[in-house]
């Protein structure tokens, strides 16, 4: 890839270059860049650009990839609304 | 083998500040972490500094001054850590509930804060999405909120520039001691280093610390989960607002029986909402000791969802994007141990937090470099003395 304007995370509207510039000046694992740059934390909860970041920190040298600092997983798989979640609506 | 003049174990929100404050004093510092700076629960959490939800006297005290504190760190950090007093709305659901809340408002108003009742009235003007059944509330002028993972990043890029030392990604696994028993070496997984103080800042990781040196500590997970909205351009809250029952769920000395469901009273729910700079909302909140699971149960996600619901019925259409879970460093009194220890020269403990550890961050760093200075402490801090624990086991 080398469009830096690229968007990876679709849902926050993180680019490849900021992506890049966050692990260059940093150093930092997946979980970091997400942090800094919220890639991952938006509606799909990084279903989309989860995998893309964790390659993208590892070619760019960052920590390499662990159990412990990929990126993870979180419920619901889906978004659902506060209604059904709490027992309003079935 | 490098040496430093202190070490300070654990890169959470308690690490951080301790290292800066330390690094501002002119010392030699390392801050080891095991994972990346805020890989535990300083990045799983809430992001309030409050004094609304402390016990009178100490521990209020020391939640105001780091309130102030965090005025001048939001001056002083390079890094924006999103700081912002906006004040709290605490909410009432009964009058039973008002009339505990009016006792606790005059304690605290008779100390000297700026807190005050609202009635529903005014409780709608503050907040309009708020159910309109409600008894009353309280507002605390002073109450502030800031992103705690990016404070954690502020501490550390301003002590980086100080000489701070950063080994992350490095796990200690054991402390060696001279003869005497005095701090010698720090040792992990990626190396040793030469230090005569440790400052033990590892969360609820911190009796697995303290264990190295033979020491006993109180704390235990105290486990939170966390739903976030997705992002809305509505402004379902304005500011931190919770529900007075929240003291209930988190001190075992205050009882009153709030008319809950059975689901939300087995995993002892309150109400609490945050607005976030990112225009998600962060709703809770838990309390329950699960060990170190930080795992998000979907019955707790109901329960919470469903106790939210009875204060913000707003939130029915709003879709939660996804919940996480941290560990809060609970002790038994609800007061950190910020301290050195007695029997083991050099060995400082800044930990047991509980749920106030963001909040507390500032003035637990400024005192532990006092302490470690030997300079006279903001506060007399004797009630956060280790020493405390001795004594109730020697009874
Ligand atoms: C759901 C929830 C909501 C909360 N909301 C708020 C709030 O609104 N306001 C507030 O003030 N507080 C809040 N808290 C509490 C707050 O998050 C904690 O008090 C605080 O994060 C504790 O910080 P710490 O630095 O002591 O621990 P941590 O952040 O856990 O840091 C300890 C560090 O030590 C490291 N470590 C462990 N073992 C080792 C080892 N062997 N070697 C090297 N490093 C090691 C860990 O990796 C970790 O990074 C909340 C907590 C939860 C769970």
């Amino acid at each position: 890839m080398t469009n830096k304007e690229t968007v990876i995370c679709r849902c926050e509207d993180i680019t490849m270059r900021e992506i890049q510039e966050t692990v260059e000046r940093f150093q930092c694992s997946s979980r970091e860049v997400k942090l800094r740059t919220r890639a991952g934390m938006g509606s799909c909860g990084g279903r989309t650009c989860r995998g893309m970041v964790d390659k993208l920190v590892e070619q760019l040298g960052g920590p390499p990839i662990s159990n412990e600092i990929a990126l993870s997983y979180r419920p619901p798989v889906r978004p659902v609304s506060f209604g059904v979640l709490g027992g309003e609506e079935k | 083998m490098e040496s430093f003049d202190v070490i300070v174990i654990g890169a959470g929100v308690i690490g951080s500040s301790v290292a800066y404050h330390l690094v501002k004093k002119g010392l030699d510092v390392a801050l080891i972490e095991k994972g990346g700076i805020a890989a535990g629960t300083s990045s799983r959490c809430d992001a309030v500094a409050l004094i609304c939800d402390k016990k009178p006297g100490i521990d209020t005290e020391i939640g105001y001054a780091s309130i102030q504190l965090f005025k001048q760190l939001a001056q002083e950090l390079s890094v924006d850590f999103e700081f912002s007093s906006r004040g709290s709305l605490y909410v009432c659901e009964t009058e039973r509930e008002l009339e505990i809340a009016q006792g606790y408002v005059a304690d605290q108003v008779r100390d000297g804060y700026d807190m005050r009742m609202v009635d529903p009235h005014e409780l709608l003007d503050i907040e309009p999405y708020l159910a309109p059944d409600l008894a009353g509330g309280i507002w605390t002028e002073a109450d502030s909120s800031m992103n705690p993972y990016k404070l954690c990043y502020a501490f550390v890029e301003e002590g980086k520039k100080l000489g701070l030392k950063v080994f992350d990604y490095h796990a200690v696994s054991e402390i060696q001691r001279d003869v005497q028993g005095k701090i010698e070496r720090v040792v992990t997984d990626r190396g040793t280093f030469k230090t005569r103080k440790i400052v033990n800042c590892a969360g609820v990781w911190s009796p697995k610390i303290a264990g190295m040196v033979g020491i006993e500590i109180p704390i235990v997970p105290r486990k939170g989960i966390v739903l976030i909205t997705e992002k809305t351009s509505k402004q379902i809250t304005r500011q931190k607002v919770h529900e007075f029952g929240y003291m209930l769920s988190k001190f075992e000395d205050i009882h009153f029986k709030r008319n809950v469901s059975e689901l939300v009273e087995k995993h002892n729910v309150a109400f609490t909402i945050e607005p976030t700079d990112a225009h998600n909302f962060l709703v809770g909140g838990h309390r329950a000791f699960k060990g170190f699971d930080i795992r998000s149960e979907i019955d707790v996600m109901q329960a919470i969802a469903e106790r939210a619901l009875r204060f913000l019925p707003v939130l029915r259409d709003l879709n939660c994007i996804r919940a996480y879970a941290g560990v809060r460093p609970w002790v038994p009194d609800h007061l950190p141990i910020v301290s050195e220890v007695e029997e083991v020269p050099g060995f400082f403990i800044a930990s047991g937090h509980e749920g106030d550890g963001i909040s507390m961050s500032p003035i637990t760093g400024k005192m532990v470099a006092q302490l470690i200075t030997g300079e006279p402490t903001d506060f007399n801090i004797d009630k956060l003395n280790f020493s405390r624990y001795k004594k109730s086991n020697a009874v």
